[in-house]
């Protein structure tokens, strides 16, 4: 069954390889637009239109279309795509694609702004996976005054009521770490795990001490912080992988920056602790089942382009 | 031909094994896995419940079970136990303050029942790391010449150097292939 699954997806990529160019032309001559247009026009704004778009510069030949592409990516390397810098890079990309696509400015002047959306939402997805691979690849460092502040801050944000007995310390199991000093648990996802939780417990206060109020459940608890980055890792593989381009295309009016990556994180701290509430499971090692059949879940609404996501702040505060 | 003689014979034609990793929670044990199963480990997080991994080795089929660390899993290693061929205990070698602590779990592993006759290899991980002990001073510290139980030995290891893993894992199996496959 595989193999024939690859021979037909090896025999779809030749055929598409040799005949898009023809399949273009045609699509070019009968409609009297290029492709480009026709995704800016016929698709729905957000992921579908972003992604299509994204699809047709990858795929394209023409060299001056590859320069751009080339050329916007060495920005985002340098990560300088940032909304200030946007007219300065971004003016001359559109206007040499214009010129090479024979669009006309006056004619179509609605497809300028669309298009200017597709490639500021691209290249800033793009940029973000290097801004949050530069926070995971930084440890958390014991020596460094500002991971210390926001490790302090984060026990004061999610127990405000009872101050830390001391930096090492049995307390911070309370809040869901392993043992008496959180810096190992960060491991793997260094510095971006304790900004996450941070932003959580900072964005959305109420909602954040409802999911630790979960956690301390005597029959179904379990440890919010690790649980935490676990869900840190989730989200750093959705996004690297491109799935996560759903949930960014399509939040209006952000564009992907490490806030919306942090609010991604947030919806899936709070859905996640929705399922593991709903599973009523029998103890805390059926966690590997549950987290992978909410992955699942996350990846098939992902897979949607239509799916809208939005956190329901609406919490109990009974 | 008893019950246990066809279990074994049965088990002969699969050639398989299930090992459990042990340890207290930062000592490597995911790390070891993937690393011994070739993938990255630069991202590994806490291990919540557990990861199995099924992988082939010298011909034999190994099922390799990773159970979480942290204190409030503990409790529930006993649920992994049943027929354990080996099991390896994983240590922190820089790690010297818990030290006591990874003694009195082991200790306590080997008084289970069911894991009576189970191979036992301690692999003394992150002997890279500055500040790790020696060798000596984690077989003293765990007090390993006291075991009479079941066979034992202690290696170095490196997670991220991938020292001495090979090493380990080949002699554990060698000590239980001579005790459950060569019957007749």
């Amino acid at each position: 069954m595989n193999i024939i699954e690859m021979v037909f997806f090896h025999l779809y990529s030749v055929l598409q390889w040799y005949f898009r160019p023809f399949i273009k032309w045609f699509l070019r001559k009968t409609t009297k637009l290029c492709e480009l247009q026709r995704i800016c026009y016929g698709d729905r704004v957000g992921t579908q239109r972003t992604c299509n778009i994204e699809n047709s510069l990858m795929l394209s030949r023409t060299k001056d279309v590859k320069e751009v592409v080339t050329f916007l990516d060495a920005v985002v390397k340098e990560r300088r795509f940032i909304p200030s810098n946007f007219h300065q890079f971004l003016e001359p990309s559109i206007n040499i694609i214009i010129r090479v696509k024979k669009i006309n400015r006056k004619i179509h002047d609605a497809f300028i702004p669309s298009f200017r959306l597709c490639l500021q939402q691209i290249w800033c997805y793009r940029q973000l996976i290097e801004e949050v691979e530069d926070l995971r690849c930084t440890q958390f460092d014991s020596n460094n005054t500002s991971h210390e502040e926001k490790l302090l801050n984060l026990w004061d944000l999610m127990v405000p009521d009872k101050p830390l007995e001391a930096r090492v310390s049995k307390d911070w199991q309370y809040i869901g770490f392993q043992g008496d000093d959180p810096k190992t648990d960060f491991r793997g996802m260094g510095l971006l795990g304790l900004e996450n939780l941070l932003y959580f417990a900072t964005e959305y206060p109420q909602v954040a001490t409802h999911v630790l109020s979960h956690s301390r459940h005597p029959k179904y608890g379990y440890t919010y912080a690790i649980v935490g980055i676990n869900l840190t890792s989730m989200a750093y593989y959705l996004l690297k992988d491109g799935s996560a381009k759903t949930y960014m295309f399509n939040s209006k009016p952000h564009l992907p920056d490490i806030s919306l990556f942090h609010k991604f994180y947030c919806y899936l701290f709070y859905e996640f602790d929705k399922l593991w509430i709903a599973s009523k499971p029998e103890n805390i090692m059926e966690f590997s089942m549950i987290f992978k059949k909410f992955e699942n879940a996350i990846r098939t609404e992902l897979a949607d382009p239509a799916s809208v996501f939005r956190i329901n702040v609406e919490v109990d505060t009974i | 031909m008893g019950f246990l003689t066809i279990l074994k014979k049965l088990r002969q034609k699969e050639k398989e094994m299930r090992i459990l990793m042990l340890g207290l929670d930062n000592a490597g044990k995911t790390t070891i896995l993937k690393r011994f199963n070739g993938e990255p480990i630069d991202t590994i997080s806490p291990t919540l419940g557990f990861n199995i991994k099924t992988l082939e080795h010298r011909g034999y089929k190994l099922n390799i079970w990773d159970v979480g660390g942290q204190k409030s899993l503990r409790s529930y290693w006993k649920n992994y136990f049943e027929s354990t061929d080996g099991v390896a205990w994983v240590v922190d070698s820089a790690d010297a303050r818990r030290l006591s602590d990874c003694a009195k779990e082991l200790h306590s592993l080997l008084r289970e029942e069911r894991l009576a006759g189970a191979t036992l290899l301690v692999l003394a991980n992150k002997a890279d790391l500055p500040g790790a002990l020696t060798l000596q001073e984690i077989r003293e510290a765990l007090d390993l010449d006291s075991i009479k139980t079941h066979h034992w030995r202690i290696l170095s290891c490196s997670a991220v150097t991938g020292e001495n893993l090979l090493e380990g894992m080949d002699w554990m199996l060698d000590d239980i292939a001579s005790r459950i496959f060569t019957l007749d």
